[in-house]
């Protein structure tokens, strides 16, 4: 299990694939470990890609700084990851708090980035998302890890993934339960406290940008990737149908299929983001579908509207 | 060796050898942090805050009680030796860069307190099969649960305004007793023929 070090700390990271391929690196969410990306280190791999995974501090097996995690600390290790891979074209994509750390990334390191891929992602702490992730961290300190997964698991995947599932939960808790220390998370949590809205900041992006959003995300509505959209000049925003804010874990075959088409654009110079507003197909391998014209893609209804 | 308590008995109980080895760990440090607690505690409370205290005093007490009952105890000769080493490991240290006696008091038994609640996870040794009915495997995740909550009160101390300017040095302390608490824990778990990920 190899390491890097980030001062007196010890991240653990996973680099598969061919050392002169297109690289993919991929940003854990909150709750999250590495061996979660193993579906997409196999299809990206299988694409001709070279795929770099890893523990943020504070998560599965890199050291869990006891009190304090700042979030700088995390780009920075993502820094020296990145630096592990060469010269060759590095596209980053992360999920929910590991999507932000990759937008802070881009922002103050974008150069080095062919493509860049948030997903479930936020820039600001909207008056929802700051309460829901005040209740969590609050569910977090009073009821443990697991009970923080009861309240992530409902609202973040479909009905469809989690009935056949349902009497079987304790076990699929229960990898992330072993994984994940109390006093770590709630350090990861609490770096939000002094979280200063990127949204300013997002204009400095220049790099290709595809944004991954779940038709039904609760946590991170599509009004806080709009945000995204609008700012990033050279991005599009892809809906994931009936897909909610973990559609990594449940629609991982067709996330990395997106994944692998949209960096083998970049590379072939076809990508054109323009801002523009995608419907996801259902299966791996088919067309994306722009969203109807006049519609308002911020809307649950098909209420007219225009684009901005 | 594995990273679980085992192999189960028939029942899904943990070997006896084990539930004695880990329950004196346990009792050792909680029964450190109860001794500490009680002699921080004053008779009668003057703040809001020393009623936590209180509460981790008796939490504390509660825990070493809860083992000393639902553990199935075996002799051990080794226990002897090993007690003493856990005993000394949790006596008050200066804290450097602290150089108010009654301030590194207070960072050291929270310091302690955080590394015992955060840093041991006794439920997480459980595997999948163990006995949810048994009272030892109970035990442990009451006590697991419990560190969870007790845990709180060091955090907000840890992070608090009074040690802003002391964040060095209670940084230090803390990463120190966090590594020392698991290489005793881990020491103590080897010895019982249960590997941990390092």
């Amino acid at each position: 299990m190899p390491f890097l070090t980030h001062g007196s700390y010890r991240i653990r990271y996973e680099l598969d694939g061919p050392a002169n391929a297109p690289a993919y690196v991929l940003v854990n969410g909150l709750t999250q470990y590495s061996e979660l990306w193993r579906t997409y280190r196999d299809a990206l791999i299988a694409r001709g890609f070279r795929v770099a995974t890893f523990d943020l501090l504070g998560q599965g097996a890199s050291d869990k700084p006891t009190l304090f995690i700042n979030q700088d600390d995390h780009v920075l290790a993502l820094d020296r990851l990145i630096d592990e891979l060469g010269d060759g074209p590095v596209f980053l994509s992360g999920i929910s708090f590991g999507g932000m750390i990759a937008l802070r990334y881009a922002i103050e390191h974008g150069k080095r980035l062919s493509g860049l891929v948030p997903m479930s992602c936020f820039a600001e702490l909207s008056p929802q998302l700051l309460l829901i992730g005040n209740a969590l961290r609050t569910g977090l300190i009073l009821g443990g890890t697991g009970y923080l997964q009861d309240l992530l698991l409902p609202m973040n995947l479909s009905d469809e993934w989690l009935k056949p599932l349902l009497d079987k939960l304790d076990g699929v808790k229960r990898q992330g339960w072993l994984v994940n220390d109390i006093y770590a998370l709630q350090n990861l949590m609490e770096s939000f406290l002094d979280f200063q809205p990127l949204t300013p900041q997002l204009a400095s992006i220049a790099v290709p940008t595809m944004i991954l959003n779940g038709e039904f995300d609760f946590l991170t509505p599509r009004a806080l990737h709009e945000t995204l959209r609008a700012e990033i000049s050279n991005s599009a925003l892809v809906i994931i149908q009936r897909a909610y804010h973990a559609f990594t874990l449940e629609k991982g075959a067709l996330t990395a299929d997106l994944l692998a088409r949209f960096a083998d654009d970049v590379l072939a110079g076809r990508w054109q983001g323009n801002k523009a507003v995608w419907i996801a197909p259902e299966d791996p391998g088919g067309e994306l579908t722009r969203f109807p014209a006049g519609y308002d893609h911020l809307r649950a209804i098909p209420v007219m509207g225009k684009l901005t | 060796m594995n990273g679980f308590f085992g192999p189960l008995d028939p029942e899904g109980r943990v070997p006896p050898r084990q539930q004695t080895r880990v329950a004196a760990f346990l009792i050792s440090a909680h029964g450190a942090l109860a001794r500490q607690f009680a002699f921080t505690l004053p008779l009668k409370l003057d703040a809001a805050w020393q009623t936590e205290l209180n509460a981790q005093f008796y939490r504390e007490t509660e825990i070493v009680s809860l083992l000393m009952r639902a553990t199935t105890w075996v002799p051990d000769l080794a226990l002897g030796y090993m007690a003493a080493s856990w005993e000394t490991a949790w006596f008050p240290t200066p804290i450097e860069g602290i150089a108010d006696r009654s301030l590194g008091q207070a960072v050291h038994l929270a310091t302690l307190a955080h590394a015992v609640h955060a840093g041991i996870r006794p439920a997480a040794l459980l595997p999948v099969e163990a006995n949810a009915s048994d009272p030892f495997v109970m035990a442990l995740r009451r006590i697991e649960f419990e560190s969870g909550r007790l845990l709180q009160a060091q955090i907000m101390f840890l992070k608090g305004p009074d040690l802003v300017p002391f964040r060095a040095a209670v940084s230090a302390t803390l990463e120190s007793r966090h590594i020392d608490l698991r290489k005793l824990w881990s020491g103590t778990l080897e010895s019982v023929g249960i590997a941990v990920d390092e």
